[in-house]
């Protein structure tokens, strides 16, 4: 089982790469477009996946995947289940602030509470940040992509001022959170 | 004009929709056209139907004119109830020669025969179908307008489509479509749906088929370029074999329009959880039912997107492949309990 692992290979100049994970392949391309659409200053690359493990054919032509984004439909079950297989692929380096999960769909009211909370209990023990995004309407999208690209920049080294896991862990909340009892 | 012929065309007019009402009547062909246009189409039923009634007795129409306007109105709109296949077999030598004419005196013959008092129409569209109206009444009573059986053959061809037959009249009309369209036996089809047409589509394969052979050449015509050269699929071939499998299963392009498709579990129980079914010798007893409001194009997509598992199941590619939904599974075929997916679509 090859792990996927950020240091093994040698980084390219100013060129950060994404690698998008999201079992329905819906939401993934639209915020691929946006995301390479927005980004002027640097070269982004975007890698769309189903899951992991990634095919071993693409691996010599795969760049270095600086971010790792979990796309998680709040309204399908497997996406979640998805997610979670895929964590097991991943190399220890990437839960050191080149992760991170993306939630569809959770102001939808047909959405059942537990699993919200069961996407915020595996990330709060990966030391994950979540992100909520919403992927109906234009604007939303284009508000996801740049908070994905935010991140992308300081975790593949090109922001000068932070450090990737100091900077993740301004919105990480490594414990559970008490309102997960109050629920 | 007299009173069930009367009470037939109110019960036509109410079924048909205010907005309708105009292009129904025009189909019957049975009205002037300044009779038509001095008809007020907005007005409300009972009024446009004393209206329509003086205009009916202006033309001497009779009971058989209204029906007309009744089969004008289910040809038109076909998908009125839920229509059943049935299929054809064991052809004579003379079945290819049959011709309409031929075909609707000895139906009509064959039916006289058997009911006495049985009242026939039909009519061959420019397509080739030709649409009967059988209204049934037996040896005391007269035929009963209100609920007419519908049928749609196309000449030369093996299936039959029928709507609303009770089954007291099958025999009836089995008899007297052997006999006219020269076949020794007729079976059910296993098929049924609103959809007229998606029914004939699907049965004599008027949709668009994909076949392995031309794999090739479909693989590459469909692999576009990405839209921006920094976007990259990591699982496009998985993608493009998924696509591919599910086109082979449901073919390619627009799909005809089945509502439902429905297993009947006959076999025993198999699973690791629960002992108390598990044990048990008789038969665990179920119905699978998938509906969608497109149901062949939700399978293909629940392939195509990865959300059911390739390669396709037998038991879900025989629906285009056998053109059947109505499925009744038992313990002969092995495996065939577990291969149902659980989901629905």
């Amino acid at each position: 089982m090859a792990l996927l692992t950020p240091y093994s290979k040698i980084p390219e100049l100013n060129t950060a790469t994404v690698l998008l994970v999201e079992n329905e392949e819906q939401f993934q391309s639209r915020l691929a477009d946006a995301i390479v659409q927005q980004e002027k200053d640097i070269n982004v690359n975007v890698r769309l996946a189903r899951k992991l493990p990634l095919p071993v054919e693409n691996s010599e032509t795969r760049p270095r995947i600086d971010l790792v984004v979990f796309i998680v439909n709040l309204l399908s079950e497997r996406s979640l289940q998805a997610a979670e297989s895929s964590l097991s692929h991943l190399g220890p380096d990437y839960f050191l602030g080149k992760l991170c999960f993306l939630v569809t769909d959770a102001r939808c009211g047909a959405v059942p509470q537990e699993r919200l909370l069961s996407v915020r209990r595996l990330a709060a023990s990966h030391h994950c940040p979540v992100i909520y995004a919403e992927h109906q309407t234009e604007d939303g999208i284009t508000m996801t992509a740049m908070r994905v690209l935010t991140i992308l920049k300081v975790s593949a080294g090109l922001s000068p001022v932070a450090t990737t896991a100091l900077y993740l862990s301004t919105f990480t909340r490594c414990t559970f959170p008490s309102d997960f009892d109050e629920d | 004009m007299d009173e069930q012929a009367r009470a037939i065309l109110q019960r036509v007019i109410r079924k048909i929709p205010n907005k309708k009402l105009q292009t129904a009547l025009r189909a019957w062909d049975h009205l002037s056209s300044e009779q038509l246009e001095s008809l007020d189409y907005a007005q409300p039923k009972w009024l446009f139907l004393e209206n329509l009634i003086s205009r009916c007795e202006e033309n001497r129409l009779s009971l058989k004119d209204v029906t007309k306007l009744e089969m004008a109105y289910y040809i038109d709109n076909p998908s009125k109830g839920t229509w059943h296949a049935y299929q054809l077999f064991q052809a004579e030598g003379d079945a290819v020669s049959v011709n309409f004419t031929q075909f609707r005196e000895q139906l009509k013959a064959h039916l006289k025969d058997v009911v006495r008092h049985v009242s026939v129409r039909t009519k061959k569209l420019e397509d080739g179908a030709v649409w009967i109206r059988i209204a049934w009444g037996d040896n005391f009573s007269k035929p009963n307008h209100l609920k007419p059986t519908y049928v749609v053959h196309y000449l030369q061809t093996s299936y039959v489509f029928v709507l609303n037959l009770m089954s007291k009249h099958k025999p009836f009309l089995y008899q007297a479509l052997l006999l006219s369209t020269r076949h020794v036996s007729i079976k059910e089809a296993q098929l049924s749906s609103r959809s007229l047409t998606a029914m004939r589509d699907l049965l004599m394969r008027q949709y668009q088929q994909v076949f392995p052979t031309n794999q090739e050449r479909t693989l590459k015509e469909r692999n576009a370029p990405p839209s921006h050269p920094s976007i990259e699929k990591e699982h496009a071939e998985c993608a493009e074999r998924r696509h591919q499998m599910a086109c082979e299963a449901f073919g390619d392009g627009v799909l005809p329009k089945l509502e439902t498709a429905v297993y009947k579990l006959e076999t025993k129980y198999r699973g690791n959880s629960n002992n108390t079914l598990n044990d048990k010798d008789e038969l665990f007893r179920g119905v699978v039912m998938f509906s969608s409001s497109n149901l062949l194009e939700s399978f293909r997509h629940c392939v195509s997107a990865g959300m059911a598992e390739g390669p396709v199941t037998p038991l879900l590619s025989s629906i285009t492949q056998k053109g059947r939904n109505s499925f009744v599974i038992t313990d002969k075929v092995p495996g065939a309990a577990s291969q149902t997916p659980a989901h629905k679509a």
